[in-house]
C-alpha cells in the first residue's frame, strides 16, 4: 500500500517536472502566474496568521 | 426582412451587454476563491475557527455571485452559435477547441468541487476540505485561461490558416494556439485583475465594519489578507497590463493608434496624450495635454522606432484591401468548383490579405468596380472608436494606480496594526469596492471595441460574422435580455446588501448554532 | 477506413455519449425541478428535495455547457447553422436555464413564502421547458430542418419558429419529459424518505410507463416519415464541405440502417428492456438499480435517433443536397485528433471525481437535515 502510494507521488512529482519544464520554455507567463499565485495565496495567509502572533505578543506583554 | 446593417449593430450590443454583464462576476469570482483557499489554509495549519468562519462567510457572499456568474456564462457559450454564426463556422475548427477544454478541463472541476467546498463541511477531513477550495480555485482560473486562449486568438490569430476546400480557418498548430504570446499575457493580466476585485470587494467591506466596530476579529484578519493578497496582486497587473499593450502595439497597430489617440505619424520619440479630446469625424484631438518624448519608449522600448499613426494604418489597409480582391474572387470560384486550380493559384498568392478584401466588400458589395470612395470609407472603418478606446484605456490605468496606492498604504497600516486608528482607510475602502468592476469593463471596451471592425483582426471583419436573423428576432432576443438580466441584478444586488449588512453571525434563516 | 474517417465517426459516438450525459445528469435535475412542487407538499419538503441535488447540480450541468463546448469543436458547422436556425427556440431553452442557478442559490435565502414559491414556479418552468425543447430540437433533426447555405457557407434558415413546435417533435419534447421524470423520481426515491419517496416512485412508474408509450408511437411515426439517403458525392475521408453532394428525400429512409444491419434492432429494444425493468425496480423500492436502467434507457433512446439517422446530422428539408453529415460537418483531422486526444485524458478523472463527490454527499436528505445547515439551499 505505501509503495503504492510513494508510486502515485514519484508520477504525480514526474508529471509536475514536466510540465514546469514545458511552461518554463514555452509559456515563461504562464509559468509567472503559477508561481506569482502560490506567492500571493502563501503572503496573504503567512500575513493572516503573523495578525494572531502580533495580538498574542500584545496579550503576553500586558 | 434581413436588413445586415440593423441586425448586425444589434447583434454587437446584445453581445456587448452580455458580456460585459457577465465580466461583473467573473472577476469575483478568479480572486475570491483564492483568497478563500488562502483563508482556509490558515484555519487548516493553525487550527482557530475564525479563519473557518471567515471562510464560510465569503464563502456565502462569493456563492451569492457566483450562481449568477454561472447563470449568465451559460447564455455567453451559446451566442457565438446563436448570432454570431458565421463566425462560428469560420473559427470553430480553431476557437471551438479551447472552449470545449474549458469545459472538460477546468468548469467541471469548478462546478463539482464547488458544491462540496459549500456543503461537504462535516463530511470529511479538514484537509481534504482545503484541497477542494483549491480545486475550485484552480477550476475557476483554469476556466479564464481557456476562454482567453480562445479570445486572443480573435486578436491575434496564431496557429491557423484559411483552407478554400472547406472554406474556414483550420488549426496548424495546437501550441502555437496556446502559446501566443497575447493569450498569455491577457490570461495573467484578467486573471491577477480578479485577485484584485477580490481583495478590494474583502477589503471594502471589512473596512466598513471596523468603521462600526462590527465582527471586529474576522474584520481585521480579513482585511490584512486581502490587502495583502491585493497589493501584490495590482503590482502583476499593472506590469502585465503593460506587456500586453507592448505585444498589443505590435499586432494591433489600429488598436495602439486608438488607445492613445494618434491620428498622424510622427518621427519618434511621439509624446503622450495624458489628455486628448479625439473627433473621429475630423480625425485629429480637439484638444490634448502631452506629456513629450514619452509614448515611444512606453510601447516599443526604444526611443527611435516609428508608431504608426491612424493615417498610416489607413494607407497601409488600402494597400492590402486592393491586393487581396484577387483572393475574394478566386474563392468565389473554387466554392463551386474546388477543382479549379488556376483559381487555387490566384487564391494562393493574395491569401495573407484576403481579409482585408472582405472588409471592402462591406462598401464595394461588387469586388471588380471598386471606387476610390469605396477604398477611403472602407479605410476609415479600419480605425475603431478613437474616443472610447481612448478613455477606456485611461480610466482602467487610473482606477489600476488607484488601487495600488490604497492597498499600499493598507498594507503598511494593517501590517503595523494601525490601521483601526486610520479611520479615513476604513471610510473610503468601501467606496473603492466599484474601482475594479470599472477598471474590468473598461479593460473589456479596450480589448474589443479596440478589436473592431474585426471578429479575427485582419482575417474576418465583424460585418460578415454575424447569424443572418431577422430584425424582429434580434429585438426581441435584445428585448429579452435587458429585461432578464435587469431582474437578475436587482435580486443579486438586495441579496447581497442584505447580507452584508446582516455580517457573519446570522444565517439566511435563523439557522441553529453550527 | 482512413483516419479521418476514423475520427468523424468516433467524435459522432462521443457526441452521443455528450447527449446521453446531458440528457442523463441534466435530465434528473430537470425532472426533479418541474416536479419539485409535487415532490414536496411544505417548504421543508421541498428544501429537502432541492438539498439532494444542490451538491451536484452545478456539476451535472457542465455536461449542457460542455455539449455546446464539443459541438463548437467538433462540429463548427452544426454549430453554427443549428443554434442559429434555432433562433428563439434556443433563447427560449437558454433564459429557461439561466432561472435554475439562481433558483437553487437564491430561493431560501428568504424566509418569505411568496419568494420561495415564485422560485419553485422558475424551477418549475426551467425543469419543463428545456427537456420538451431538447426533446423538441431532436424531433426536428428526424424531420429535418428548412435551411441552406450561400456560397461562402453562411447560413439561412427560411421556416418560422412556430414550425419547429410541429406535433411529431412536441411528442420527441414529451417522450424527453417523461424520461427526466423518471431520473428525477428515481434520485429522489433513493435520497428522500416518507411521503416524498412515495411521491417520487408513483411519478417514477409513470414516466417510465408515458416514455416507453411517446417511444413506440414516435418509432411508428418515423417509418413513415421521410428520411434522407445520400445519392452521391460526400467522401467520408474528404474535407468537411456541404455543398458538393447529392441527396434525396425518400419515405421510410430512416430505417434503412436497421435493414442493412439488423444487429441495430438490440438499440430500441435496450430502451423497452431497461426502462421496463427500471419501473419494475421502482415499484420494488431498488431505486438505484432503477436510476442506471433509467440512463440505459437514455442510451438506447439517443442510440436508436443515431443509428436511424446515420452518417446525417442535421438534414435541411427545403435543399437536402446541403444536408450536414458525419463526413461533412466535422471539424479538421488535426482539431479532432487533438480533442479526442484531451477526451481520453480528461474524461475519466472527471467520471472519477464526479463519482467521489456523489459518494461524499450520500444519504437521505429530510427536512430536519436541512433545517441544521445553514449553508443548505
Amino acid at each position: 500500500m505505501i509503495v503504492l502510494r510513494m508510486l502515485l507521488y514519484l508520477v504525480i512529482s514526474l508529471v509536475t517536472l514536466f510540465l514546469v519544464i514545458l511552461l518554463g520554455q514555452r509559456g515563461a507567463w504562464y509559468f509567472a502566474w503559477v508561481l506569482g499565485t502560490v506567492m500571493i495565496v502563501l503572503i496573504a495567509a503567512a500575513g493572516g496568521a503573523l495578525l494572531d502572533a502580533q495580538e498574542e505578543a500584545k496579550q503576553s506583554g500586558r | 426582412m434581413h436588413d445586415l446593417q440593423t441586425v448586425l449593430v444589434l447583434s454587437r450590443w446584445q453581445f456587448a451587454a452580455t458580456a460585459l454583464y457577465h465580466f461583473l462576476f467573473v472577476p469575483l469570482t478568479l480572486g475570491m476563491t483564492f483568497l478563500l483557499a488562502a483563508m482556509e489554509t490558515v484555519y487548516v495549519t493553525t487550527g482557530r475557527q475564525i479563519y473557518k468562519d471567515m471562510a464560510r462567510f465569503w464563502g456565502k457572499l462569493f456563492a451569492i455571485n457566483f450562481a449568477l456568474g454561472v447563470a449568465t456564462g451559460l447564455t455567453m457559450e451559446f451566442q457565438f452559435g446563436t448570432n454570431w454564426s458565421q463566425y462560428s463556422r469560420f473559427v470553430g475548427d480553431v476557437f471551438g477547441a479551447p472552449l470545449a477544454i474549458e469545459g472538460l478541463m477546468a468548469f467541471f472541476l469548478e462546478s463539482t468541487f464547488v458544491g462540496l467546498m459549500f456543503f461537504g463541511w462535516d463530511r470529511m477531513s479538514r484537509g481534504k476540505h482545503l484541497l477542494i477550495t483549491y480545486m475550485v480555485a484552480l477550476g475557476s482560473n483554469l476556466s479564464a485561461l481557456w476562454i482567453l486562449i480562445a479570445n486572443s486568438f480573435m486578436q491575434s490569430p496564431h496557429g491557423a490558416t484559411f483552407d478554400p476546400a472547406t472554406m474556414r480557418l483550420e488549426l496548424t498548430s495546437f501550441t502555437d494556439l496556446i502559446f501566443s504570446h497575447d493569450a498569455q499575457a491577457k490570461f495573467v493580466h484578467t486573471s491577477i485583475a480578479g485577485y484584485v476585485t477580490a481583495a478590494m470587494f474583502v477589503a471594502g467591506i471589512s473596512g466598513w465594519y471596523m468603521l462600526r466596530n462590527r465582527h471586529m476579529e474576522l474584520a481585521k484578519r480579513s482585511f490584512r489578507m486581502a490587502v495583502l493578497f491585493g497589493v501584490f496582486a495590482s503590482i502583476g497587473v499593472i506590469s502585465l497590463g503593460d506587456a500586453l499593450g507592448f505585444i498589443d502595439g505590435n499586432a494591433q497597430p489600429a488598436k495602439l493608434a486608438a488607445m492613445e489617440a494618434m491620428w498622424k505619424t510622427r518621427p519618434p520619440p511621439v509624446g503622450f496624450n495624458v489628455i486628448a479630446f479625439p473627433s473621429q469625424k475630423q480625425q485629429r484631438n480637439l484638444f490634448d495635454i502631452q506629456i513629450p518624448r514619452l509614448l515611444t519608449p512606453l510601447v516599443t522600448r526604444t526611443m527611435d522606432t516609428v508608431i504608426p499613426g491612424v493615417d498610416e494604418v489607413e494607407k497601409q489597409a488600402m494597400v492590402r484591401m486592393k491586393d487581396g480582391i484577387p483572393a475574394v474572387l478566386a474563392l468565389k470560384t473554387l466554392s463551386a468548383d474546388p477543382t479549379n486550380l488556376a483559381a487555387l493559384a490566384q487564391f494562393r498568392a493574395h491569401q495573407q490579405d484576403m481579409g482585408y478584401a472582405l472588409l471592402l466588400e462591406r462598401y464595394a458589395p461588387d469586388l471588380t468596380a471598386v471606387t476610390p470612395a469605396d477604398y477611403q470609407r472602407a479605410a476609415r472603418a479600419v480605425i475603431p472608436n478613437v474616443p472610447v478606446i481612448f478613455w477606456s484605456f485611461r480610466v482602467m490605468v487610473l482606477a489600476g494606480f488607484v488601487m495600488l496606492f490604497y492597498l499600499g498604504i493598507a498594507t503598511f497600516c494593517s501590517m503595523n496594526n494601525k490601521v483601526q486608528e486610520r479611520r479615513w482607510l476604513l471610510k473610503i475602502a468601501p467606496w473603492l469596492i466599484p474601482l475594479p468592476y470599472i477598471a474590468c469593463e473598461a479593460g473589456w471596451l479596450v480589448a474589443e471595441m479596440g478589436r473592431q471592425p474585426w471578429t479575427v483582426y485582419g482575417v474576418l471583419p465583424t460585418w460578415m460574422s454575424v447569424s443572418t436573423q431577422s430584425v424582429g428576432y434580434m429585438v426581441f432576443s435584445l428585448a429579452g435580455f435587458v429585461l432578464i438580466y435587469s431582474a437578475f441584478i436587482a435580486v443579486e444586488a438586495y441579496l447581497m446588501f442584505k447580507f452584508v449588512r446582516q455580517g457573519p453571525d446570522e444565517g439566511a434563516t435563523a439557522a441553529p448554532a453550527h | 477506413m482512413e483516419l479521418y474517417a476514423i475520427l468523424k465517426v468516433t467524435w459522432w459516438l462521443l457526441l452521443g455519449v455528450l447527449l446521453i450525459g446531458l440528457a442523463v445528469m441534466v435530465g434528473m435535475d430537470m425532472g426533479i425541478g418541474a416536479a419539485l412542487r409535487y415532490f414536496g407538499r411544505t417548504d421543508g419538503e421541498r428544501r429537502a428535495v432541492l438539498n439532494m441535488i444542490g451538491p451536484h447540480w452545478d456539476g451535472n450541468q457542465v455536461w449542457f455547457i460542455l455539449g455546446g463546448g464539443a459541438v463548437f469543436a467538433a462540429w463548427p458547422t452544426i454549430y453554427a447553422t443549428a443554434f442559429s436556425g434555432l433562433y428563439v427556440v434556443m433563447l427560449l431553452l437558454l433564459w429557461s436555464m439561466i432561472i435554475r442557478p439562481l433558483g437553487f442559490e437564491y430561493r431560501s435565502k428568504l424566509p418569505s413564502p411568496s419568494w420561495r414559491n415564485l422560485w419553485d414556479w422558475g424551477l418549475f418552468v426551467s425543469g419543463l421547458l428545456p427537456m420538451v425543447i431538447f426533446g423538441a430540437a431532436m424531433g426536428n433533426m428526424l424531420l429535418g430542418v428548412p435551411f441552406h447555405f450561400d456560397w461562402k457557407l453562411d447560413s439561412w434558415y427560411t421556416g418560422s419558429f412556430i414550425s419547429l413546435f410541429n406535433p411529431f417533435a412536441i411528442l420527441c419534447g414529451l417522450m424527453s419529459l417523461s424520461l427526466a421524470l423518471y431520473q428525477g423520481s428515481a434520485m429522489v426515491m433513493g435520497r428522500g424518505e416518507g411521503a416524498v419517496r412515495e411521491r417520487a416512485r408513483g411519478l417514477g412508474v409513470w414516466g417510465g410507463l408515458g416514455a416507453l408509450v411517446l417511444f413506440t408511437v414516435g418509432g411508428f411515426w418515423v417509418a413513415r416519415l421521410s428520411g434522407y439517403v445520400v445519392t452521391a458525392g460526400d467522401d467520408p475521408a474528404g474535407p468537411a464541405m456541404p455543398l458538393h453532394k447529392t441527396v434525396e428525400a425518400v419515405q421510410g429512409a430512416w430505417l434503412h440502417n436497421f435493414g442493412a444491419h439488423p444487429v441495430l434492432w438490440l438499440v430500441p429494444a435496450l430502451t423497452y428492456v431497461s426502462i421496463l425493468l427500471g419501473v419494475w425496480a421502482l415499484r420494488r423500492g431498488w431505486s438505484h438499480f432503477a436510476w442506471w436502467l433509467g440512463a440505459l434507457g437514455w442510451v438506447g433512446t439517443i442510440g436508436t435517433v443515431g443509428a436511424a439517422m446515420f452518417p446525417f446530422m442535421m438534414p435541411s428539408s427545403s435543399d437536402p443536397s446541403q444536408s450536414l453529415t458525419v463526413w461533412d460537418a466535422s471539424s479538421s483531422q488535426m482539431t479532432l485528433l487533438w480533442m479526442l486526444g484531451w477526451t481520453i485524458v480528461f474524461v475519466p478523472i472527471v467520471l472519477v471525481y464526479t463519482s467521489w463527490a456523489f459518494w461524499v454527499m450520500r444519504g437521505k436528505v429530510t427536512a430536519a437535515h436541512v433545517e441544521a445547515d445553514d449553508h443548505a439551499y
